[in-house]
C-alpha cells in the first residue's frame, strides 16, 4: 500500500513537472528549432489481423507530418494481452499515446485507467476541432465509446456488425428470389423451411462462438434486453417474453429440422461447401468467406422482428490517449485524426473487414466510394451503422463467467431440452446471483 | 547408512534446485493464489480466504466436471491402454509377416500434432458436409451433431486423442510383448494351451509392468490431452459437456480470468492426481512382475 502512495506521489509530481516545462517550452517554441515528438501506438494486429495495414499507416502519417514520429507496436493476445502490457508499462511511469481498446473493456478502462480525455484534449490544446465529434460521428456509434457513467474516453475506431450470408444458387435451386432475401424473423423460418423441404440443404445457421454477440443482436432487435438497471445495479435482463420469443425462433428451427445446431467451424465449412443455404454472422468473415466458397456469396442486413427496430452490437475496437504531457497529447490526436480520416479509414476497412465507424466514408472518392460500389456485401454492412448499440458486457469481476452461464444456455435452448423461457429464466437467476 | 555427503548433494543439486525452481515452487504460488481474486490484469489481489473452494465445492457444476472426467478416464483407457493392448498381442505373437508394417503405420498419426488432429476431424465428422456423413445417408441415416450432444462430444474427442497416443502406446507394448521370452511361449504351445490360458497366464504377468506404466501414462497425460481438442472444438460445451478438470483450470484462468477459482481447480486436480498415484502405488504397483 504505501508503495503504491510512493509511486502515486511520483506520478503527481512527474505529472507537475512536466505540465510546467510544457508551459515553458509552448512560451519559447517558436525560437527553439523544431524537434520530433515521438509517440508510440498500441496495437493488436498480427501480421494475420491487418499488421500490414497498421504500418502502412504510420508510415504514411510519419511522412505527411516530418515533426511527430510514431512508432507502432504489436501486443500478443488481443485485448487482455495489450491491457496487462498496459497496466504494466503505466506503472513503471512510461504509458504509450495510443491505443486500441476493445469495446468489451471500456468500463473497466474507464474505470481504471489513468487516460487522457479526449474531449479535453480538444478544448485545451484543439479549440479548432470543438466540433470534430458531433460532425464526424454517429451518436449511436459515439455512444461505443462512452463508459456506463457517461465519459467519453476515447473514440471508435474499429466496427464490425452481423449480417445475414446466404448462398444464391441453393435460393435458386428452392424455387427462391436471390434478389429477394428475407427480411425478417418469419420470413428466415419459412426461408428455411423451404430450402429443406425442397433441396434437402439445411435452412439456417446461426453463429455459435464462444459469446452471444449475434444472440444479443436477435434479442435485443425484438425489444428484449441482455442487461437491466435495477437500483442502479447491473442485472440479467433476459428473462423476459420478448427475449425467450426471439430464442425460440431459432430454437423452433433447429427442432422442425431446417435449422442447424453445430459448432462454428462445421457450419461454415458447410456453408463455403454449399451444403446450407444461410449463415448469420459478423461482416468481419465477409473477406473470408467470398474468397473461399465456390459460389458467390451475397449477404443481407441482419433480420429484424415485424415492426420493430434492429439493435445490433458493434464488434472492435476505440483509440484511448494515454500521454500525460501536453506536446504528446497534442501529437496524439493528430495521429489519432490521421487514423479517423475517410483515406486512412479505406485502407483500414479494406485490410482488416472491419467497418470505418465514421460518417460520410463510404461516399468520399478518397474512402470506400470505389470499394463500396463494387462490394454489395460491404454496403449492406454500412446500411446498418446507424443500428449500431453497445455489446453488453456483464460487470464485475464474475462478468465472463456470466457471459459463459448465457452460453450454456444456447446449447440447453438449441438442443431442444428446456424452452427458451425456461432456460433463460434459470440462467437469469444464475448470472444474478453472481453479480 | 549415513552416507549423504556434500558431493552427492552437488551431484543431485541440478535435478533437485530444477524441480524446486519449475514444480515445487509454481504450487506453492497455487496454493498462494487459490486464497486470493485476482483477475490478471488489475494491479491489486484481493484476500479472500477458503472463499474460493467454498464456492468450488459448493457448485452444481464440479458434479458435472467430475462425472465428465471419469467418462473421459473410462474412453481412453478402452481407446488408448485396452485396445492397444490386444493389438499389440496379435502383431507380437500372432501376426507372421508384415509386423513392420503395421507397426510403423500405426505409429505415424502419433507424429501429428493434436491440432492437426483436432481440425481433421472437425471434417470428417462434420454432420452436414463430411464425409462420415456422405457415409451414413448413402445408408439412410443421419449424422449426430457429434460435438453438441452430451456424452457423445466426449466418446468423439477421446477417439481424437486415441488417434494421437494410440501408435506411441502401442508401440510400448509391442516392446514388452516381444520380451515375452519365446521358449516359455513354444513350451505352453507343446503342452496345448488354448490362446486365451496364454494370454492370461503368461503375456499378463510378463507384460504388467510395462502394462502399468502405459496405463498411467494413458490416465494421467490423456486428461491434459483433452485441452487442446476442447479449446479448438468445443470450449467446453454444450453446456459444459465436454469440459473436465484439466479444461476447468484453463477456463477459469485464462478465459474468465478468476485465477483464484482457477488456482483452487488446480489444487483439487492435483489431490486427485495424487489419489490415483497413491492408489497405483499401493495396490497395482504389488500385482506386477518387475524383471529386476
Amino acid at each position: 500500500m504505501k508503495k503504491t502512495t510512493q509511486l502515486f506521489a511520483l506520478l503527481c509530481i512527474g505529472a507537475f513537472t512536466i505540465a510546467a516545462l510544457g508551459c515553458g517550452s509552448s512560451q519559447n517554441a517558436s525560437s527553439k528549432t523544431p524537434s520530433k515528438v515521438m509517440i508510440e501506438y498500441w496495437h493488436v494486429n498480427a501480421e494475420s489481423f491487418g499488421g500490414p495495414s497498421v504500418k502502412q499507416l504510420v508510415e504514411q502519417f510519419n511522412k505527411e507530418n516530418p515533426d511527430i514520429e510514431v512508432v507502432e507496436k504489436y501486443n500478443p493476445d488481443m485485448y487482455k494481452g495489450l491491457t496487462q502490457n498496459l497496466q504494466a508499462a503505466m506503472a513503471s511511469g512510461k504509458s504509450p499515446d495510443v491505443v486500441q481498446m476493445g469495446y468489451s473493456y471500456l468500463n473497466y478502462a474507464g474505470e481504471n485507467l489513468k487516460y487522457a480525455s479526449i474531449p479535453d484534449i480538444i478544448t485545451k490544446l484543439s479549440p479548432e476541432d470543438n466540433t470534430y465529434l458531433k460532425d464526424n460521428f454517429l451518436p449511436n456509434v459515439l455512444s461505443l465509446a462512452t463508459t456506463d457513467d457517461g465519459k467519453q474516453i476515447g473514440l471508435p475506431y474499429s466496427v464490425s456488425v452481423p449480417v445475414l450470408y446466404y448462398n444464391p444458387d441453393v435460393f435458386k435451386q428452392a424455387g427462391l428470389d436471390p434478389s429477394q432475401p428475407p427480411r425478417t424473423w418469419q420470413e428466415v423460418t419459412q426461408y428455411a423451411k423451404t430450402i429443406k423441404e425442397k433441396t434437402g440443404i439445411m435452412g439456417f445457421f446461426m453463429q455459435e462462438y464462444a459469446d452471444n454477440w449475434a444472440q444479443q443482436a436477435l434479442i435485443e432487435s425484438n425489444g428484449g434486453q441482455i442487461l437491466a438497471k435495477k437500483d442502479g445495479r447491473t442485472m440479467a435482463g433476459f428473462d423476459t417474453p420478448e427475449a425467450s420469443e426471439a430464442y425460440q425462433v431459432l430454437a423452433d428451427m433447429v427442432k422442425n429440422g431446417h435449422g442447424l445446431h453445430a459448432t462454428n467451424e462445421e457450419a461454415f465449412q458447410a456453408f463455403l461447401s454449399g451444403k446450407l443455404g444461410m449463415v448469420c454472422t459478423t461482416i468481419g468473415k465477409r473477406d473470408n468467406f467470398e474468397k473461399s466458397a465456390k459460389f458467390t456469396v451475397m449477404a443481407t442486413q441482419f433480420p429484424s422482428f415485424e415492426g420493430k427496430t434492429r439493435k445490433l452490437p458493434a464488434g472492435g475496437n476505440l483509440l484511448m490517449i494515454f500521454s500525460q504531457d501536453s506536446d504528446k497529447q497534442k501529437a496524439a490526436w493528430r495521429f489519432v485524426k490521421f487514423l479517423e480520416s475517410p483515406g486512412a479509414l479505406a485502407l483500414w476497412s479494406k485490410g482488416t473487414g472491419y467497418l470505418p465507424p465514421r460518417k460520410g466514408v463510404t461516399e468520399d472518392p478518397q474512402g470506400l466510394k470505389d470499394f463500396a460500389e463494387q462490394n454489395k456485401n460491404m454496403q449492406v454492412a454500412m446500411s446498418q451503422m446507424p443500428e449500431v448499440v453497445k455489446w453488453a458486457s456483464f460487470p464485475g469481476a464474475n462478468g465472463l463467467q456470466a457471459e459463459q452461464a448465457l452460453i450454456d444456455v444456447r446449447d440447453i435452448i438449441l438442443s431442444g431440452k428446456q424452452s427458451a423461457a425456461d432456460a433463460l429464466k434459470q440462467a437469469a437467476a444464475k448470472i444474478n446471483s453472481m453479480l | 547408512m549415513n552416507r549423504f555427503t556434500w558431493q552427492s548433494a552437488l551431484f543431485l543439486a541440478p535435478a533437485t534446485i530444477t524441480l524446486l525452481l519449475f514444480a515445487y515452487w509454481p504450487l506453492l504460488q497455487d496454493v498462494w493464489l487459490s486464497f486470493h481474486s485476482w483477475n490478471m490484469v488489475s494491479p491489486t489481489m484481493k484476500f479472500v480466504g477458503l472463499q474460493n473452494y467454498l464456492q468450488l465445492l459448493s457448485s452444481d457444476e464440479l458434479i458435472k466436471i467430475l462425472l465428465n472426467t471419469v467418462l473421459y478416464i473410462l474412453v481412453l483407457v478402452c481407446v488408448n491402454f485396452i485396445f492397444p493392448y490386444l493389438l499389440s498381442f496379435i502383431i507380437a505373437h500372432r501376426l507372421n509377416r508384415f509386423s513392420f508394417f503395421y507397426r510403423s503405420a500405426l505409429f505415424i498419426p502419433s507424429t501429428v500434432s493434436l491440432a492437426v488432429a483436432s481440425i481433421l476431424f472437425l471434417w470428417i465428422l462434420n454432420p452436414l458436409a463430411g464425409p462420415l456423413n456422405i457415409i451414413l445417408s448413402a445408408i439412410g441415416l443421419e449424422s449426430p451433431r457429434w460435438f453438441k450432444e452430451s456424452g457423445l462430444v466426449i466418446i468423439v474427442i477421446g477417439l481424437i486423442i486415441g488417434w494421437k497416443v494410440f501408435g506411441y502406446n502401442l508401440i510400448l507394448l509391442v516392446a514388452a510383448m516381444v520380451d515375452v521370452p519365446k521358449e516359455l511361449i513354444e513350451a505352453a504351445r507343446l503342452e496345448n494351451v488354448s490362446n486365451w490360458q496364454l494370454f492370461r497366464r503368461i503375456i499378463v504377468p510378463m507384460t504388467s509392468s510395462t502394462a502399468l506404466y502405459v496405463f498411467v501414462i494413458t490416465v494421467v497425460f490423456g486428461l491434459q490431452y483433452v485441452l487442446v481438442p476442447v479449446n479448438m472444438l468445443t470450449q467446453g460445451g454444450p453446456d459444459q459437456g465436454s469440459s473436465n478438470l484439466v479444461y476447468i483450470v484453463y477456463q477459469y484462468g485464462f478465459v474468465f480470468f478468476q485465477t483464484g477459482k482457477a488456482s483452487a481447480f488446480a489444487i483439487l486436480t492435483m489431490l486427485i492426481y495424487a489419489l490415483f498415484l497413491i492408489v497405483k502405488t499401493k495396490v497395482l504397483d504389488k500385482k506386477v512382475h518387475y524383471e529386476n
